[in-house]
């Protein structure tokens, strides 16, 4: 069996186990093993890669844990071509992250292998939280976002990952002449009245939720009457956070347009890099990870893991990628560590909590330079 | 009026606190050796012990000192001004005379610099008004005292004024500009540009200091000379631990010239132990995470980059060495992180800076090299050129200019008589 078809068949056998009822040793020594195997397959797919495997401080066959494996930051699928251990003839999609204006988006290759373990992954995922049951499916997102493509952006990619879960799928914006959109309140109201009795499932981006659903409801006074509805979110709450609506304030303006409780909206934290993997609010108000990754919360002045209670950089494991080594990525998110088992939710395994992106350096100081001289006289930006 | 940093809400304040300054520097003219004798004292008294672990204190210590500051005054000024007297110049007479009001706007990396900002006005007579970054406002408080305990008729006190606002009140950085009549500005891009903006008098001068970028250059008969390596390895880490290598003097790249039976990979390993004991000694108290997410990067990036790239550093964030390469400088980190590049030809690397440059830190074994390198350097706009390990001792001039002549009127006076 070649070395791929052997990691290939320890991903579908932990995709099989139940994603939150493994035992934390258990699941990190068959972690650890996999990734080695992937870490190991993932040098000979790619030199680079492998270049920078053999300068990490701990050889990563002798690590005994998974925090001392080589891990990559996100930053470097900003780069072009994106970062690949398949060739271009395997790629089947490329997914781009939602960078906000002016940042480069991240870009990750999925080969037909990579899409098919990534849809699995998110509806093993959301499976243990909303039941396995088929229904209506309402995307409160413009229908151009819906369709499967070569080039998808985040939006887009989550959008198709709920798909699985859908006997129809409906849109509720439309898109503006502006690059804006608006809600289809005509459309919306008849879903509404169509599936009043019905277990409906919602998907869309936070601040899409907000500023194109609840706030021209509230504004007309109107409420939809779907109270088996589950709402899932997605994307951050920056833009919401600078209009000072906090979590709650959201939580309860979904729930009375819903008509719903407010325990049917959840919000979940995830990214293009980390393919497959997305992390739902508990009841408890944690976040879990399954059973096929693991979650690494790491102190930014030493980079070792934290202790519960504590804050850190989020690192996210994930052994579901093969075309691109996503294995072990340090993003740019913060989190606190809430326990490393025993969720009263009844999940095993690490909880957490999102504490936002990591703030940049604040220090402007006498070397901090935007653009040498000759850049300048260019008109080209340091990178 | 006390020195002590004074959080400020109104630009009333600090009218206010200017218009007292500027007429304290008029009433009570003061001299320059007047000014150094507060400041020995001033020295002496930094070496309490509570004040040890303060980051740039040793050097401020050293700085203040009459013997380094003399002969600053006396290339700047002249020997009479430093009395305080006239000087002849030829058929005429030249004297000192300060400003005024100077406003400084020191960068938030350099904890001592508010400091040597306002010491460089004060040797020229001049009242201060001091904008206090956030950052530094318990360092810059604890050696303020210092000067407090000693200087107890008020001489340079009573001439000095430090503010604390958030710098995104552009009220209160308004008023401040309106009310000096110089300004000395220190710091990063962003800054430097926003505080230029600002409403000045139309007479008020204005000195920049930043940003800059700086590097470091060896020869093969200094990097390869396994003797003599450990020591200039030693040297290049102190360099890149001194303000966390976030300073316009700190080395961001240092480029060796390759030589015969020169081995990089035995060099970088020397550096790595001189890094490693360095860190030692002074390890990171804090790190901002946006800075730890930009060393992972840096490492990622540069090994991804190119399999042949090398790179050493731990798992924690605390240095790292990036061994290539390449005649031009990779976009700095600044976190301790320095790219070490193997060039041909060191003139080649030094003709193409541009005056983003500041200090190019040497360790060059032959004399002539130097000289051509140092002459060469000049003309592509660095403006200090230092042995390695010296990269940050501040002196005059500073970025090609003066730091106490710009803060100076020079009276001509031609006697009518003669």
């Amino acid at each position: 069996m070649s070395t791929l078809a052997e990691i290939e068949q320890a991903i579908e056998s932990l995709l099989l186990q139940p994603p939150y009822g493994v035992d934390p040793q258990h699941r990190h020594s068959a972690l650890l093993a996999l990734f080695k195997k992937e870490l190991a397959y993932a040098c000979e797919q790619n030199p680079r890669f492998r270049n920078y495997v053999e300068q990490w401080p701990i050889d990563f066959c002798l690590a005994d844990k998974i925090s001392d494996l080589p891990y990559l930051p996100v930053g470097v699928f900003k780069t072009s071509p994106p970062l690949a251990l398949v060739g271009a003839d395997d790629v089947k999609r490329t997914l781009s992250s939602s960078a906000t204006t002016g940042q480069v988006p991240s870009r990750v290759v999925l080969d037909a292998a990579t899409a098919r373990r990534m849809a699995k992954g998110v509806i093993t995922i959301i499976r243990d939280f909303i039941g396995p049951a088929r229904r209506p499916y309402l995307v409160i997102d413009t229908p151009e976002n819906l369709a499967a493509r070569a080039e998808m952006g985040a939006r887009g990619a989550a959008i198709q990952a709920l798909g699985s879960f859908a006997t129809e799928v409906v849109s509720c914006l439309r898109p503006g002449h502006e690059g804006d959109s608006s809600v289809d309140l005509e459309k919306l109201l008849a879903c509404a009245a169509k599936w009043k009795d019905s277990d409906v499932l919602v998907y869309g981006f936070t601040y899409v939720i907000w500023t194109n659903l609840v706030q021209p409801l509230q504004r007309q006074g109107i409420t939809l009457d779907v109270p088996n509805v589950r709402v899932l979110h997605s994307g951050g709450w920056k833009r919401l956070h600078e209009q000072a609506v906090t979590r709650e304030v959201f939580t309860r303006g979904v729930a009375s347009i819903f008509g719903c409780s407010p325990d049917r909206v959840i919000d979940y934290y995830g990214m293009v890099e980390n393919v497959g993997v997305i992390y739902p609010d508990c009841d408890h108000g944690n976040k879990h990870v399954p059973a096929f990754a693991d979650v690494i919360v790491r102190d930014p002045l030493t980079l070792a893991p934290v202790k519960a209670g504590q804050r850190g950089l989020i690192q996210v494991c994930s052994v579901l990628p093969t075309s691109f080594p996503g294995f072990l990525l340090l993003t740019e998110d913060m989190a606190e560590v809430i326990d490393y088992d025993e969720c009263p939710c009844g999940r095993r395994g690490i909880s957490f909590r999102f504490a936002g992106r990591a703030p940049k350096a604040e220090v402007r100081g006498c070397g901090n330079l935007e653009n040498t001289r000759y850049q300048q006289s260019q008109g080209v930006g340091v990178a | 009026m006390t020195v002590l940093i004074q959080p400020i809400e109104s630009p009333q304040k600090i009218a206010g606190a200017a218009r007292h300054l500027r007429e304290v520097a008029r009433q009570k003219q003061i001299a320059p050796h007047a000014v150094l004798e507060v400041f020995d004292r001033w020295a002496a008294a930094l070496g309490d012990r509570e004040l040890h672990d303060v980051p740039g204190v040793t050097f401020l210590r050293l700085w203040l000192r009459r013997g380094n500051l003399e002969p600053v005054l006396l290339r700047e000024l002249g020997p009479s001004p430093v009395n305080g007297a006239w000087r002849e110049d030829g058929r005429a007479r030249l004297r000192a005379f300060p400003l005024g009001v100077v406003g400084h706007w020191p960068a938030g990396n350099v904890e001592i610099q508010p400091v040597l900002s306002l010491t460089c006005a004060l040797l020229g007579g001049n009242g201060c008004l001091v904008r206090v970054p956030s950052r530094l406002v318990q360092i810059t408080a604890q050696v303020m005292e210092k000067l407090q305990e000693v200087d107890r008729t008020g001489l340079l006190t009573e001439r000095i004024f430090m503010a604390s606002f958030d710098h995104s009140r552009m009220d209160l950085q308004e008023a401040m500009a309106q009310s000096v009549d110089g300004a000395m500005i220190w710091g990063g891009a962003e800054a430097v540009s926003q505080v230029r903006g600002l409403p000045f008098p139309h007479w008020a001068r204005v000195v920049v200091f930043g940003p800059r970028l700086s590097a470091a250059a060896m020869d093969a008969e200094t990097w390869g000379n396994k003797t003599d390596r450990s020591s200039w390895c030693r040297r290049i880490a102190r360099d890149v631990w001194q303000f966390d290598q976030q300073a316009c003097s700190s080395p961001q790249t240092l480029f060796l010239e390759r030589g015969a039976g020169c081995d990089p990979a035995e060099f970088v390993e020397d550096l790595k132990q001189a890094f490693q004991e360095e860190n030692r000694q002074h390890p990171r108290q804090q790190i901002e995470p946006a800075l730890t997410s930009a060393i992972s990067l840096a490492r990622a990036s540069w090994l991804l980059g190119n399999d042949k790239n090398r790179a050493l550093f731990p798992a924690s964030p605390d240095w790292t060495i990036l061994l290539g390469t390449g005649t031009e400088m990779p976009n700095p980190t600044q976190g301790r992180t320095l790219s070490v590049l193997l060039v041909d030809d060191l003139l080649e690397v030094v003709s193409k800076f541009d005056g983003t440059l500041q200090t190019l830190g040497l360790g060059i074994k032959d004399a002539r090299k130097e000289e051509m390198l140092a002459l060469t350097a000049g003309r592509s706009g660095v403006d200090r050129i230092v042995k390695l390990g010296r990269m940050h001792v501040f002196g005059s001039p500073w970025d090609g200019t003066e730091l106490i002549r710009p803060m100076v009127r020079l009276v001509r006076h031609v006697p009518s008589e003669d």
